[in-house]
């Protein structure tokens, strides 16, 4: 294996190791690996940046869509916020990119969100459903579209007080299952993630020549450096 | 330690969290050391992904949307693999990849070469592409299906897109037979169903986090996604296309630890009853 | 003409913009062109890629504001804390100068950020898995109706989730199944359609001037300048 390789693998274990520590304690090679983290999608934010200004801007200008250097202005005025007296500059930029967010999500919302929404559950059949677990199932969605609807646009409280306290209350409970069902998702989704970077550990860094030997020396140093620092001989706290 | 001089219940009903967590690492380990084999089903919402695939024609033309992060690689990385090996199994079917996620492109490459084209006879260029991240969000995804030639003019590495054969008739969101989106950000997978399906009709099919699929699930009800899956269920997919790979590797993992994690439910739960009983409840 | 300059105009340019999205989507308004497309088409496609411009020059944000906040640190000689920003600095420009020099998609850029940030993001993603842990061991308790719900849905699917429960327990899936397409679809779906009213709504207000958060910080005199 090429020595970069080898080198790349190595750096990315440590890493993720490091991170790892910090579900036990904080420690000082979690916030060495933290930084970086944030350094590098900084960083990594920047390149694309330049890169996506060459690409779709600079590229365009140099063939003769001289209108872009409007754009190229209005971007470098973005950074005016940072002024004290001329912040209000920056509001410029950012209202045509706001204008174009609204205008963009507005005219697609209404038909995605609202009447697709509610013209799929207005088609939900009651009457000639023969399978009585699907009619339950076609009964229990309808309540519970109905219900949640009610719970958020009725926000005033006598709408959720006295004999109509009944419809945020189904509501409150088919969301509990909702959310629980996300819950769930998430502790899958995240015990893949966790497979994955295990996976790499075993699979990639592990056969490499000294990383078994390395290995509980990277433990026995994580555990020493979540001491508490007065507990810890090295390094002395000034 | 927490749970000390109040009797095992009270030690169950608070177990440190470092317990907990070093328990969970051996049931990580434990599968991958010795693997069980375990079945994996096939879900009602993997087989539709896989038959709408199957579907295409030659001559189709497919968007594929590499919208996850590092973060979410581990676990989309598996399903955005399988799901181009069997694109590129099928006859003539056109592949063009563009990247609402800033990470994108070095995903794209990790991908490709995981997958390695010229082993299906795919060529850069000819049978596939990638257009490269554009900021922007639904901005890009509305500029994109507006006009694409007129958003982006050269591929990921900065060629010119008029040297590569598969732009030739690409001109708008109408030119693509199949919306395909990878994502960690739920946003986005929704932005797709606002800009390309609502406005366009492109047929739509998005594989999220698990924790993501309850928001798409609505979409998928009313018929403006195809298939909605989750990374998770890249084993299931691979079983389909008949190339195991890191998808299935991880099924005996999940399963053991979803065990361990409804052992936890159980333990805290009779703890809590039993504490509760003696009046020992916190 | 102070807050017509600072307010007023930024508000028009956020209303216009966004009519004219909205126009181009919903009517055909003439001049139109030889293929039938409005005048509006070829204004709104140059928005867009102004749009994705804008962006691109609003990534750098998160990289500058780093750099404000940490060379303070560096500056004060923050005990615990000044090596950490300098380190964080010192990585931003290895990234920034190797991606901007050789390209995003050249070898040594990919070098970097395999060895480096792919590792870092997908680690501290699935990290959160140990304090899913944690949670689900405390959370899911029987309590009251609310938590037995959360314990019990919460059970099935954790079971269903485990693929070869879901083999050897058709049951199982099916109970997964009713949670996923029944309940779980219909309570998102409320949600979502509370949500599109609330984007609307927030949509107008914005376009109208009534929602100001967008323009930041506002001057006594842009307060009193009639929001309501």
């Amino acid at each position: 294996m090429e020595l970069n390789l080898v080198i790349q693998i190595w750096l990315a274990s440590l890493f993720t190791i490091w991170i790892y520590s910090v579900a036990f304690r904080d420690n000082d090679f979690f916030k060495f690996a933290e930084y970086t983290f944030v350094g590098a999608a900084a960083g990594h934010s920047l390149v694309y940046a330049v890169d996506n200004l060459r690409r779709y801007g600079w590229d365009q200008l140099m063939g003769g869509a001289y209108l872009y250097i409007v754009v190229f202005l209005l971007g470098i005025i973005l950074y005016s916020r940072y002024h004290p007296q001329y912040f209000w500059l920056s509001r410029y930029p950012l209202s045509v990119m706001v204008g174009i967010g609204i205008g963009l999500s507005m005219r697609a919302v209404v038909t995605a969100e609202f009447i697709a929404q509610i013209k799929s559950t207005a088609g939900i059949k009651l009457v000639g459903v023969t399978d009585p677990i699907q009619l339950f199932s076609n009964i229990v969605f309808i309540v519970l579209v109905l219900t949640t609807t009610y719970f958020f646009l009725f926000t005033f409280p006598k709408a959720h007080e006295g004999g109509l306290g009944v419809i945020p209350r189904i509501a409150r409970y088919g969301m509990m299952a909702a959310f629980s069902y996300s819950f769930a998702n998430t502790v899958l989704s995240r015990y893949n993630m966790i497979f994955g970077r295990l996976d790499y550990i075993y699979n990639q860094w592990l056969p490499l020549q000294g990383a078994i030997i390395a290995l509980p020396i990277v433990l026995i140093l994580l555990i020493y450096a979540m001491l508490p620092p007065e507990k810890r001989p090295w390094p002395k706290k000034q | 330690m927490s749970g000390q001089g109040k009797g095992i219940w009270g030690y169950l009903e608070d177990i440190p969290r470092e317990v907990l967590y070093a328990i969970l690492l051996v049931f990580f380990v434990a599968p991958m050391i010795y693997p069980l084999g375990l079945p994996v089903p096939i879900t009602a919402n993997v087989r539709k992904w896989y038959a709408t695939i199957d579907a295409l024609q030659p001559g189709s033309v497919v968007m594929i949307d590499f919208g996850y992060s590092g973060g979410g690689e581990p676990e989309l990385g598996p399903m955005a693999v399988v799901v181009y090996k069997h694109l590129f199994e099928k006859e003539g079917v056109k592949v063009i990849c563009m990247s609402t996620s800033i990470e994108g492109p070095q995903l794209w490459d990790k991908a490709m070469a995981e997958i390695n084209p010229s082993r299906y006879g795919a060529e850069y260029g000819v049978d596939y592409i990638n257009i490269g991240y554009i900021a922007g969000g639904e901005t890009a995804m509305a500029a994109v299906g507006k006009d694409l030639r007129a958003t982006t003019s050269t591929d990921y590495k900065g060629n010119s897109l008029d040297q590569y054969p598969i732009m030739d008739e690409i001109v708008d969101a109408s030119s693509f037979d199949l919306l395909i989106c990878y994502t960690t950000g739920g946003d986005q997978s929704e932005g797709w169903v606002r800009q390309w399906y609502t406005v366009y009709g492109t047929p739509y099919m998005c594989s999220v986090l698990a924790m993501m699929v309850p928001t798409m699930l609505p979409y998928m009800n009313a018929g403006q996604i195809i298939s909605v899956t989750s990374g998770a269920q890249a084993g299931e997919m691979e079983s389909l296309v008949h190339a195991p790979a890191r998808g299935i590797k991880s099924a005996d993992v999940i399963t053991l630890t979803h065990i361990l994690c409804l052992a936890y439910v159980l333990i805290g739960n009779v703890a809590y009853f039993v504490n509760k009983s003696k009046g020992e409840v916190k | 003409m102070s807050t017509t300059l600072k307010k007023t105009i930024p508000v028009a340019i956020v209303f216009v913009v966004a009519l004219l999205v909205m126009m181009d989507y919903f009517i055909v308004t003439p001049p139109t062109d030889a293929a039938g497309k409005s005048w509006t088409s070829g204004a709104v496609k140059d928005l867009q890629n102004w749009g994705i411009i804008l962006t691109a020059f609003s990534l750098g944000f998160g990289a500058v504001n780093l750099f404000y906040f940490h060379s303070k640190h560096i500056s004060r000689r923050t005990p615990d804390q000044w090596f950490f920003s300098l380190w964080l600095l010192i990585v931003i420009v290895i990234f920034t100068a190797v991606g901007v020099f050789t390209g995003p998609t050249s070898t040594s850029y990919n070098w970097i950020y395999n060895a480096s940030y792919f590792a870092l993001s997908a680690t501290v993603y699935s990290s959160l898995g140990f304090y899913m842990t944690s949670g689900l061991y405390r959370a899911l308790r029987i309590k009251n109706i609310e938590s037995a719900i959360f314990m019990v849905v919460g059970v099935i699917v954790l079971a269903k989730n485990a693929p070869a429960l879901a083999v050897y327990s058709p049951a199982l899936a099916a109970w997964g199944s009713f949670i996923e397409n029944v309940i779980t679809t219909s309570a998102q779906r409320g949600i979502m359609i509370g949500g599109a009213l609330g984007a609307i709504s927030l949509g107008i207000r914005t376009m109208t001037g009534r929602e100001t958060g967008f323009l930041g910080k506002l001057t006594e005199e842009e307060k009193g300048g009639g929001t309501e």
